[in-house]
């Protein structure tokens, strides 16, 4: 196994006294708690102050600025957008529209450059100037590095074509350029400007030969003496031969044209035709790739890879991939010169030129501070089937392992969340069980947001989540009573217990009360209504008051009797349903037929006899009991009226 | 930071569910519980009922409602509740005759259960059965000398649920670590008839067990503790098979002191190890299953060091 190249990191809490206590510590859903205390449980503790202060860490505190929000949000849809094309992508086309993603991607990291650029020049205090200055030239390291990972890993472009996309990365890069000859070509007298020289010397450095050659024209025209050396300087850049694309030639063609030409440059720097304008006579040296000549541009060319680039370019530019690392290396010891040592960034290009994906990725995890980075590129390059292809133990889980770690940063934000399901979605293995794991910790302030949470988990069959949620929304309703709300919590969840619950809450509410709350929901349960006994119960108990309230009393009546009948009723509830029946006992015609008569008769009887009798402890129960007893006569009269004249109109009925 | 104000030694903290809510419990024998949405801090309670160092907090799931238990010295554990905006002491328990040292919350799938381990050696169970009654069940002599720490297994839903009838509970099967002063960490199993039976005893330590934590489920079969002791050392426990049987322990690493405690991030991939030479470190399992120190938070005096580099990662 390998070992850890560094030590682990360390983070010092202030203000803990290290020598005398230990830290506790546990985990939040997002961040890390950590106190000072002391674990030898005695009860009198030593009475020395300690620190009353308990420390919140979180990770990449940076990462949630607003700026890089719009990151994540853009290359969340880019990522989406790899992940669904992934089917269709097959061929030929297959790495065009992979490198088409790639583009994509670091289109949108230059776009957050851009405005982080914005932001920090308008920034009010200096300090937070910096620190928006410090992670511009984070994101255009990170860009800087896709880009060149673009070329090598994804593009894989071959010999030939491989220089001058380095030759285009280069150029993005150092970008001194533009403004440099903005500033000479402003000036009255350009080649009289004081960079004039430098500017040419980078055009060259940068292989622009054609800029060179129309600043050299003006160099030409203003001073005659130099003309012709111009000219002739010219004349070399115009000639110097260069891959185009789309070119036909092969690459042999290409190679014997540039060594002819590399042979007719070094004839002219040893005719001395330059030799009376230094300037001139550095620049044909640098044309033909003199080292030497190259590494006194040390400033011009502002770090190693360019330095690289242009040795390539002007000294093998049909070098192959596979030769690019010991280019690579040797430059990065010249250009360096023994004074400095790499820095990371040098240390992630190097890994890239030695088309080492895997030390690439690693070390680039160390050198940032989010998973941002090593995320995306990881994702990308599985699907270009390059991890796979290194024959390492476990290619696709370290794509997963990123993936994972990025999104479960996203859920410690209050809305970057949501991005994070999604990528969860994407890792087949672990993806899913970490989404529950996180999709339950998320706070549910709003009703809009449980909704959103809920739907996401309905989506995915979730339905333990779903079942916890609701369970959590329906409590809350109930303690800030909002009854309605609850049951539709519950049925949602389909949670009979808790439904049940809250149907009893209904009831008793009504016993108090004496009407129903929110009874738009009730009287639209429909099939919901079978979710658990009390419920169905409640359902139809309100259909009968609403049947009552149409005066369609035989069929409420019949309703009203099988509610006792069917067992579903509870029992602490008869009385009150006995009581409903008293006005329909009571109207002018009869309504309960013998039969069903002698039913509501037994139930009243049923109920009675499991009475107990009070012992009249005090004036309360005894009001109680006699307002009981008074009801339970007043039944027993009402439905032994009523038995009479049901017994009457149907014995009279049938006489006819 | 938030600034407790406890006027003593603070034994633990706990952030809720949701990490919008915190609760502190110190030797000052109080539990403060504080709203840190946003960054702030507001103080919400100050909850006094304990008449000794209180030890821990835990919190139960949102689901019951806002409840928070908490165990001291003095013997006893409270459950607090938040009713109406306000908390208050819901209910006492006060069966044990010496400092209860650890409480745990089951998983919220096996209803309101809460355990509870103290230096009498004995286990009590709390399981909430309605209006404001709770019912105990008491493991009497589960570590000699007395029990440290107590962790819930994550609920495993047994076989396959389809959508049970209305009003059925799927039959979980129920399982906590404890760890105590015979240096032993014990696996316990409810059985059909509601008691409570030793499973398993695994033994390692050479000295008392502080702390076992139970890792939440990612979904694979296996099932992983973590367990630290007075001898320096934390093993994690690893069992493959869905029965339960065969545990075996990995030595993540031999600190030069005692190890307190140990806690598993929400998703099992960190685990965070609090004790020897005053810094809590962090430990996260490589490829091949090794275990590799990833971060270690220390203490000191000076510069304030904001955010934790995480970057390290085992390829290869």
């Amino acid at each position: 196994m390998e070992e850890l190249d560094g030590e682990p990191t360390v983070t010092l809490i202030p203000g803990v006294n290290s020598k005398k206590h230990q830290m506790c510590f546990d985990w939040g859903p997002g961040e890390m708690l950590v106190c000072e205390t002391s674990f030898n449980k005695k009860e009198k503790s030593e009475m020395v102050p300690s620190c009353p202060f308990i420390y919140i860490i979180r990770k990449d505190v940076d990462v949630y600025s607003q700026v890089l929000r719009k990151l994540f949000n853009e290359s969340h849809g880019i990522f989406v957008g790899l992940q669904r094309i992934e089917e269709e992508l097959t061929g030929k086309s297959r790495k065009s529209q992979l490198v088409r993603v790639s583009k994509n991607y670091r289109s949108v990291i230059r776009a957050c450059m851009e405005e982080m650029h914005q932001v920090a020049i308008a920034a009010k205090d200096p300090a937070s100037g910096r620190q928006f200055s410090s992670q511009v030239s984070i994101l255009s390291a990170m860009e800087l590095i896709w880009n060149l990972c673009e070329i090598l890993f994804i593009e894989v472009a071959p010999a030939g074509p491989l220089l001058l996309h380095l030759l285009d990365w280069v150029r993005l890069h150092v970008c001194e350029v533009d403004s440099l000859s903005a500033d000479v070509l402003g000036s009255e007298n350009p080649s009289k400007h004081e960079s004039f020289w430098n500017l040419v010397t980078i055009l060259v450095l940068q292989g622009r030969l054609d800029e060179a050659r129309q600043m050299l024209s003006k160099e030409a025209d203003t001073s005659p003496a130099s003309a012709g050396m111009c000219r002739i300087m010219g004349e070399l850049m115009r000639t110097m031969p260069i891959l185009s694309p789309g070119n036909t030639q092969t690459l042999t063609e290409l190679e014997l044209k540039w060594q002819h030409w590399h042979e007719e440059c070094e004839r002219y720097l040893q005719d001395c035709t330059f030799a009376s304008n230094p300037h001139l006579e550095s620049l044909c040296k640098i044309m033909l790739g003199d080292e030497a000549a190259l590494l006194e541009q040390k400033e011009l060319l502002s770090n190693w890879y360019h330095f690289l680039v242009t040795r390539l370019l002007y000294s093998n530019p049909t070098v192959k991939p596979i030769d690019l690392q010991y280019y690579a290396q040797s430059s990065l010891d010249l250009f360096l010169g023994g004074e400095s040592s790499p820095e990371p960034l040098d240390n992630i290009l190097m890994a890239a030129f030695e088309f080492d994906i895997h030390q690439v990725i690693k070390e680039c995890s160390i050198a940032l501070s989010n998973w941002w980075f090593v995320a995306h590129l990881t994702d990308l390059l599985d699907h270009c089937k390059l991890l796979q292809s290194h024959n390492l133990y476990f290619g696709s889980n370290m794509r997963e392992f990123l993936l994972l770690e990025y999104a479960s940063g996203l859920f410690a934000h209050p809305s970057l969340w949501q991005l994070g399901v999604d990528y969860f979605d994407y890792c087949p293995e672990l993806g899913r069980v970490s989404l529950e794991l996180h999709i339950e910790r998320i706070p549910l302030n709003t009703e809009q947001k449980a909704l959103k949470v809920l739907r996401i988990c309905e989506q995915r069959q979730m339905t333990e989540q779903v079942r916890s949620i609701c369970k959590i929304l329906a409590m809350k309703a109930v303690r800030n009573n909002r009854l309605g709300s609850a049951l539709s919590w519950s049925i949602r969840a389909k949670d009979a217990a808790f439904a049940t619950l809250v149907s009893d809450r209904f009831l008793r509410d009504y016993c108090e009360r004496g009407c129903f709350s929110d009874l738009d929901l009730i009287d639209n349960l429909g099939p919901a209504m079978m979710l658990s006994d009390r419920l169905t119960f409640l359902g139809k108990y309100r259909e009968f008051h609403r049947v009552y309230g149409e005066k369609r009393f035989a069929d409420a009546a019949s309703l009203l009797l099988s509610l006792m009948t069917s067992q579903i009723a509870p029992r602490s509830f008869w009385m009150t349903l006995l009581t409903d029946a008293l006005p329909l006992l009571e109207q002018k015609q009869v309504i309960f037929s013998a039969e069903q008569t002698y039913e509501l008769m037994q139930c009243l009887e049923d109920l009675t006899s499991g009475k107990p009798v009070h012992g009249g402890s005090d004036t309360q129960q005894c009001q109680d009991d006699d307002i009981e007893t008074t009801k339970v006569e007043m039944l027993r009269l009402a439905l032994a009226r009523n038995l009479a004249r049901a017994i009457v109109r149907e014995g009279s009925l049938e006489g006819s | 930071t938030v600034d407790t104000s406890h006027e003593d030694m603070i034994h633990d903290a706990q952030m809720d569910y949701y990490g919008t809510r915190l609760a502190t419990c110190s030797s000052d024998r109080s539990v403060k519980i504080f709203d840190v949405r946003n960054g702030g801090q507001i103080l919400i309670a100050d909850l006094r009922g304990h008449e000794g160092p209180v030890w821990q907090v835990a919190w139960a799931h949102p689901m019951y409602g806002n409840i928070l238990a908490s165990c001291s010295y003095d013997r006893k554990v409270i459950i607090w509740r938040e009713e109406n905006g306000t908390w208050e002491k819901s209910h006492e328990h006060a069966g044990h005759d010496s400092s209860v040292n650890s409480v745990c919350w089951a998983p919220h799938d096996y209803g309101l259960i809460l355990a509870c381990g103290s230096s009498d050696g004995a286990i009590s169970l709390l399981t909430y059965t309605g209006e404001g009654q709770w019912e105990v069940k008491k493991i009497n002599n589960a570590h000699t000398i007395g029990c440290n720490a107590v962790s819930w297994a994550p609920a495993v839903i047994p076989g396959s649920l389809i959508d049970q009838p209305s009003g059925q509970k799927p039959n979980y099967i129920k399982k906590f670590a404890s760890g105590g002063c015979d240096n032993l960490i014990k696996l316990w199993k409810e059985e059909e008839d509601g008691q409570w039976k030793e499973e398993q005893k695994l033994e390692a330590h050479s000295d008392w067990v502080r702390d076992v934590a139970w890792a939440p489920s990612i979904g694979l079969p296996t099932s992983t503790i973590a367990s630290c002791s007075q001898d320096g050392r934390v093993f994690i426990w690893t069992c493959d098979d869905a029965s339960g049987n065969t545990w075996s322990p990995k030595l993540l690493h031999k600190f030069n002191d005692v190890v307190w405690h140990v806690s598993w991030s929400i998703t099992a991939n960190i685990l965070a190890v609090s004790g020897g030479d005053n810094k809590v470190t962090l430990w996260k399992e490589s490829v091949d299953g090794q275990w590799v120190c990833i971060s270690d938070v220390n203490k000191g005096q000076g510069s304030v060091s904001a955010s934790v580099t995480e970057g390290q990662q085992n390829e290869q």
